[in-house]
């Protein structure tokens, strides 16, 4: 934790822009109107090579049209979750109206979180050294299925200089690049391009996840994934993610640039693999820190995006970390987990959600959490359907499979959406 | 691939190797001019390098001076095809 307050150390960070690639839409306006309908779009694995293994239902993204989207360079010599990326970033740059300043290079960077990689990309040219031999390997193999590859072709494709970073500490990581991207922007960078994508999808990639004992192997696409209810049986993975750009709030003024939401507060804790109990203490200590740099108290909190990861004592180390931390507050604030939809996208699935907490604040609504209708907890999830509420502060939690915990707290802009 | 190999090889090797699109008439027309000028990397020129002694099961060694440009390039893959052949 970083313990400094972001306001008191007078740079700000908001977001201006976002971007999102998603297995319930592409571009922000589709996203959100799924999110609003609560539309599960959770089915069949049917991606090449992946239908004959023991994991069945997936969100993945249809109809996404890489070689419409990016140069054809990029297609070739990158794996699909930097494709993703690149198109999720397009649309937040888009959003944000916002390029790199060839007179200062420096003053945008990049920051993105991975836990899958290019495992597609690496993939294929594995079989070509084992089925062909060494000659007949790409020379792209040397980057493209690295974790680090989309920030660096990001950073190549947009000629964005500043600090550039990538965080692999599995899902908590899509929340921890807000962090490190606003400590980018305290420290005088302009703006930061930050976010989260994967494609796990492939047949390399999900035979690693079959070692995940909370990986859900259930076949019906509407059982599969129910977290905090007494059915729970691990979660869904799923693909895609979102590109957020987060300016310092002068810089965005400065340039006219409508700003979005606040970044207000981040906090993160590690506590280990093994045993989802210990992800009580550390989550609810990532969510006072958070409030805590944020200066916002338990009651000002208006919403939750959960974490929701569908396996039981998770769920119950859940729902006891935001009662340790938000005390009364934890029974009666709406709680909503939209992803039991589309899946969980491992680093990139808090980027989802946090690209459905700032379209929430905006627009004064809590989506649901499909497929659930009732919490077999004390907490008043948003089921059935979407929920209309004034808000002016979310807060959204991730856990990561190797212990990490993370929570991030986003204001609205304004004041109240009334 | 038989005979010599032309610009239109080339052309299609860079596009599928290294996602680089360019017309084969603008590589004769500007056969002196570094791969760079024509949007190809070093890596994606590895890439179209290896996949030349794949087809033509050769080696394409020598100075990095004969890959520079597609005319070098080209002289050198056709001078060791036909010493092969």
């Amino acid at each position: 934790m970083s313990g400094r307050k972001t306001a008191a150390a007078g740079r700000p960070a908001v977001v201006t822009g976002l971007g999102v690639v998603a297995p319930n839409g592409i571009g922000t306006e589709t996203f959100w109107k799924a999110l609003l309908r609560g539309e599960a779009v959770l089915g069949p694995v049917s991606r090449e090579g992946c239908t004959d293994l023991p994991l069945r239902v997936a969100g993945e993204v249809h109809g996404f049209d890489a070689d419409a989207l990016i140069e054809s360079r990029y297609v070739v010599q990158t794996d699909r979750f930097t494709h993703f990326a690149m198109a999720a970033a397009d649309l937040a740059l888009e959003d944000a109206r916002l390029r790199a300043d060839p007179e200062k290079p420096y003053a945008i960077g990049v920051a993105t979180a991975a836990g899958s990689g290019g495992g597609e990309f690496g993939q294929g040219e594995l079989q070509r050294l084992w089925g062909e031999g060494p000659q007949f390997v790409g020379p792209y193999q040397s980057i493209a299925w690295f974790y680090a590859a989309s920030t660096g072709q990001l950073s190549i494709r947009g000629g964005f200089r500043g600090p550039c970073a990538v965080l692999v500490n599995d899902e908590a990581g899509g929340l921890d690049v807000f962090g490190h991207a606003c400590r980018s922007i305290r420290q005088g960078t302009d703006a930061v391009l930050t976010g989260a994508t994967e494609a796990p999808l492939a047949p390399y990639s999900m035979v690693c996840q079959l070692g995940y004992p909370e990986l859900s192997l259930a076949e019906d696409p509407e059982r599969a994934y129910l977290p905090f209810t007494r059915d729970a049986c691990g979660f869904s993975p799923a693909e895609g993610g979102a590109m957020f750009t987060l300016e310092a709030e002068h810089v965005a003024r400065d340039r006219g640039a409508p700003i979005r939401a606040v970044v207000a507060g981040h906090a993160a804790t590690f506590t280990g693999t093994g045993d989802w109990e210990l992800s009580r203490p550390g989550l609810a200590r990532a969510i006072q820190g958070a409030l805590e740099e944020a200066d916002c108290a338990p009651d000002e909190v208006d919403a939750v995006f959960a974490d929701a990861l569908g396996v039981p004592a998770a769920d119950r180390a859940e729902a006891l970390a935001l009662g340790d931390a938000l005390g009364r507050r934890a029974a009666e604030v709406p709680v909503t987990a939209p992803k039991t939809g589309f899946g969980r996208a491992y680093s990139a699935a808090s980027t989802l959600d946090v690209a459905a907490a700032v379209l929430a604040l905006e627009h004064g609504v809590i989506p649901a959490t499909p497929n659930i209708t009732e919490a077999h907890h004390d907490l008043d999830l948003v089921t059935g359907s979407a929920r209309s509420s004034p808000m002016r502060t979310v807060l959204v939690l991730s856990r990561g499979l190797m212990g990490h915990n993370s929570a991030l707290v986003l204001r609205r802009a304004g004041g109240y959406r009334l | 691939m038989n005979g010599p190999m032309t610009y239109e090889d080339l052309a299609s090797l860079m596009k599928s190797r290294a996602g680089t699109p360019v017309e084969p008439a603008d590589l004769a027309s500007r056969s002196a001019s570094p791969f760079g000028d024509f949007g190809l990397d070093s890596l994606g020129l590895l890439g179209v390098i290896s996949e030349l002694e794949n087809r033509y099961g050769c080696s394409i060694d020598g100075e990095p001076e004969a890959h520079k440009s597609p005319g070098a390039l080209l002289a050198l893959v056709n001078d060791r095809v036909s010493a092969g052949a």
